[in-house]
């Protein structure tokens, strides 16, 4: 028996000699950087033994103590280190693995560091009369990875880095992929520059955040518009264009490649990183968006049921996609859930750690599909309802999309007028979705629209400033995507017998604007009131799911597995479903209990 | 005192009070009224009104619905005391359904209770309907319009199909088509050489008792 001390937690634990230091710490929770795989080679596991035996250091890492400035006497690899006797060891900071805050707005959580790729500098030894081994063997024994895969375009990429004389250091920098796959060789230690790039592939808009994969933080954002804008506003007409047409599906992904890659020129010049040196990118989009986004024919989505090809798409080579990207990395798909539950939801599933929440939750994400998963002690269960693009200002005759110019928030003051502020504070051009839902707030608190809908004033216009106006039908077309919403919600809270006031949580994402008023969105219906804080406004999660994607493995198992778990709900075959939609039409509050009582629901 | 009582049939239509309506239409039945003249001169001005009341706005969809199921109960009770012996209401019959691949009912429903409650006979396939199916209920029920909702633009596409299936076997002349949804358009409707359009249920209304030659 072996007593093995923590500091400076001054944890202790009964362990067995011969066991690897680094495996007992990381059994006890300790979040050991072992970004090596355990092979003594990064040097990022270094403890510091405060008492106990201290062995000499292996060859490799008198080196890399030499490179970091550790006393050799006291650090050493925890992942190389085996148990003799009792010990005690001082975890650094340094050898912990860093973690990322995901969400900006809402409930964040963090993430841990474990990038699906990685870059690992080492000094193979150079072949010499004595040991004329090839210049790969000599990679992979350095590595310590005797069954490194090469693919041949590796091979024929690498080879001027492998062969080419020594440099000063001797050193190169292997970028590995999962699964011990070399992905490139640089020349030199470039440990420090690796990047990775996470996109949200909205039918509108496209969000990108440049991450610095090194320790997760964000080093540039970037907004645009999806290029496929010129085949039609909505994923329906998207669609529609690529049907039964191979060559526009190409002409689609064409123009969207060209949005990605203009976006990524814009952050790459603000961050001042090389495109080489973005080895990993995650996508977040829709169904029939990843589809667009690889080329691949949508015809089954065009038509009921409403099939897409795949799911989990293999991580691509980025060469193959023609994004402006290192062409020797990968790129992975947010993984869609069902036809019209795509990677983006999958990833606000991640990024709000639905999953793992406790009691009952309801994610509902608005956009032109409103798309909902409710997660109970039963199972996640997922729906989608075709809310139209109000919510994304498409259809409204003053809408706009979230960008400068934009009413995002309105409000009432005391002598009766309507305070309006827009995205950058300019003059408003236009209203998106957070503001639309304020403005209506606005008017019936006012008493200028009634619950039912109509419009009270003379002129049949309801006017908030700047000569911009919501007319009648903008106002039927918001309650149709409205009840489109409360739909969805009522059936799935009905299949689990649950009403509104059960749920222990809404958590209510989209890129329809920055700031969603929840007391409105509950004074018009939109959403059940909850009290206490309990709806929260979480924002662009398909964003923050596909930063959470890119800097940890184990973050896409948990998507992966959403994709087995998660049931789907068929709203449209639901026979109370049109009745259900005419009820909601109306502007009420969210009924405190309503009519998904147990045995009121199910007719088949 | 039948005037009171038409414009109170008018009135229980467009406040969608099926109670009411139905004990007007008993009412009516008990006093003498012939049916035919409470249908046409009380319950249909009322839904002509709501017809008007939509296209201003001032109705949507739950009031369109609670006034056409209104209609429904009145004239259900007018409707066997029409056949015996008086004039038949029956402005034409028609067979409506959404095309096949596509799964979306609402709107399709509303027609098809709005045509009801204007006179017409509707005979619902529902959803996802396969097209020889309109072609045959239509055959069956010696109808007079064929009437296709599709809410995709994808599914649209379906609409051609059966003006062309319609053509090759040779029945065209004998169905007028009269198509809706959200991506059909009157551009659409004159392009599949389709023989009317309706944007909403009560502009499918005007559509059809045009169709009919009762502009």
């Amino acid at each position: 028996m072996t007593t093995l001390t923590i500091l400076p937690s001054k944890r202790r634990i009964e362990t067995e000699d011969g066991r690897l230091l680094g495996d007992c710490l990381v059994a006890e929770g300790v979040d050991l950087n072992l970004y090596c795989g355990r092979r003594g080679i990064c040097g990022k596991c270094f403890v510091e033994i405060v008492s106990g035996d201290v062995p000499p250091p292996e060859e490799r890492e008198r080196v890399l103590l030499e490179a970091k400035n550790l006393d050799s006497s006291r650090f050493r690899l925890a992942c190389r280190f085996r148990l003799n006797g009792d010990l005690t060891v001082r975890i650094p900071g340094p050898a912990l693995v860093s973690k990322t805050r995901i969400l900006s707005t809402g409930e964040g959580r963090t993430v841990a560091l474990d990038p699906a790729v990685r870059k690992i500098a080492v000094r193979p030894e150079r072949p010499g009369l004595n040991s004329p081994h090839s210049f790969v063997e000599g990679l992979k024994t350095a590595l310590g990875r005797p069954d490194l895969r090469i693919s041949p375009d590796t091979l024929f990429s690498s080879a001027a880095v492998l062969s080419r004389p020594s440099s000063a250091s001797g050193a190169v920098t292997a970028i590995l992929g999962d699964e011990d796959e070399l992905l490139g060789l640089e020349p030199g230690d470039t440990e420090s520059r690796l990047f990775g790039l996470a996109l949200d592939l909205g039918t509108t808009t496209l969000v990108a955040d440049l991450v610095d994969l090194a320790d997760g933080s964000v080093v540039g954002t970037a907004v645009g518009l999806n290029g496929q804008a010129s085949f039609g506003a909505d994923v329906v007409s998207r669609i529609t264009a690529a049907f039964q047409d191979p060559a526009q599906a190409v002409l689609l992904k064409e123009a969207v490649i060209a949005s990605i890659n203009a976006l990524i020129a814009e952050i790459r010049r603000k961050a001042g990183v090389a495109a080489e040196d973005i080895y990993e990118t995650v996508i977040a989009g829709n169904t029939a968006m990843s589809h667009l986004f690889l080329g691949l024919p949508v015809d089954g989505l065009a038509v009921a049921p409403f099939a897409g090809l795949f799911s989990v798409a293999p991580p691509l080579p980025a060469g193959r996609t023609g994004l402006d990207v290192n062409p020797a990395g990968r790129v992975y798909l947010s993984p869609n859930l069902q036809s019209f539950v795509g990677g983006d939801i999958c990833a606000g599933a991640v990024a709000t750690g639905l999953a793992f929440r406790p009691g009952k939750v309801l994610f509902l994400d608005l956009g032109t599909n409103g798309e909902l998963v409710l997660k109970t002690d039963h199972g996640l269960q997922a729906a989608s309802t075709a809310a139209g693009p109000a919510f994304e200002g498409t259809s409204i005759s003053c809408g706009l999309a979230a960008r400068e110019g934009a009413v995002e928030k309105a409000s009432l003051r005391d002598d009766g007028t309507i305070i309006v502020e827009t995205i950058g504070a300019g003059p408003a051009e236009g209203v998106c979705g957070t503001g639309l839902i304020d403005l209506i707030a606005v008017f019936l608190r006012r008493g200028d629209l009634a619950r039912d809908g109509r419009i009270l004033v003379p002129g049949k216009k309801l006017p908030f400033g700047g000569g911009l106006a919501l007319s009648a039908a903008d106002i039927r077309e918001f309650q149709l995507a409205a009840a489109a919403v409360k739909t969805g919600i009522r059936a799935l809270l009905a299949s689990e017998h649950l009403s509104a006031g059960d749920l222990d949580e809404i958590l209510v994402a989209g890129a329809f604007g920055a700031r969603l008023n929840i007391v409105h969105a509950e004074e018009i219906g939109l959403l059940p009131r909850l009290s206490g804080n309990r709806v929260k406004f979480v924002g662009n999660t398909s964003l923050e799911g596909a930063r959470a994607l890119l800097l940890s493995r184990r973050e896409r198992l948990a998507a992966e597995q959403l994709v087995r778990e998660v049931r789907h709900l068929p709203l449209a075959q639901n026979a109370a479903f049109q009745q259900t939609f005419i009820e909601s039409l109306a502007f009420e509050p969210w009924p405190a209990r309503d009519f998904a009582a147990p045995g009121k629901q199910e007719e088949k | 005192m039948t005037i009171e009582l038409f414009s109170a049939m008018a009135k229980s239509v467009i406040e969608g009070d099926c109670q009411n309506s139905a004990s007007l239409a008993r009412a009516a039945l008990l006093g003498g009224v012939p049916a035919a003249e409470a249908i046409e001169k009380g319950f249909i001005p009322g839904i002509r009104e709501v017809g008007e009341l939509w296209e201003a706005g001032e109705y949507f969809l739950p009031e369109l619905i609670a006034s056409a199921e209104a209609m429904k109960s009145a004239l259900a009770i007018l409707r066997p005391a029409l056949s015996q012996g008086g004039p038949v209401l029956k402005e034409g019959t028609i067979v409506i359904g959404t095309v096949e691949g596509d799964i979306h009912d609402i709107g399709k429903n509303l027609v098809a209770a709005m045509l009801s409650a204007n006179g017409f006979e509707v005979i619902d396939l529902g959803a996802d309907v396969k097209l020889p199916a309109f072609i045959e209920a239509a055959e069956k029920a010696g109808a007079d319009i064929i009437c296709l909702s599709a809410l995709l633009t994808t599914t649209m596409l379906n609409q051609r199909k059966l003006v062309e299936l319609l053509v090759e076997r040779g029945l065209r002349n004998r169905y007028k088509v009269l198509v809706g949804g959200a991506p059909a358009s009157p551009k659409w409707a004159a392009e599949i050489a389709a023989d009317g359009y309706g944007e909403n249920a009560a502009a499918a209304v005007r559509a059809a008792r045009a169709l009919m030659g009762k502009g």
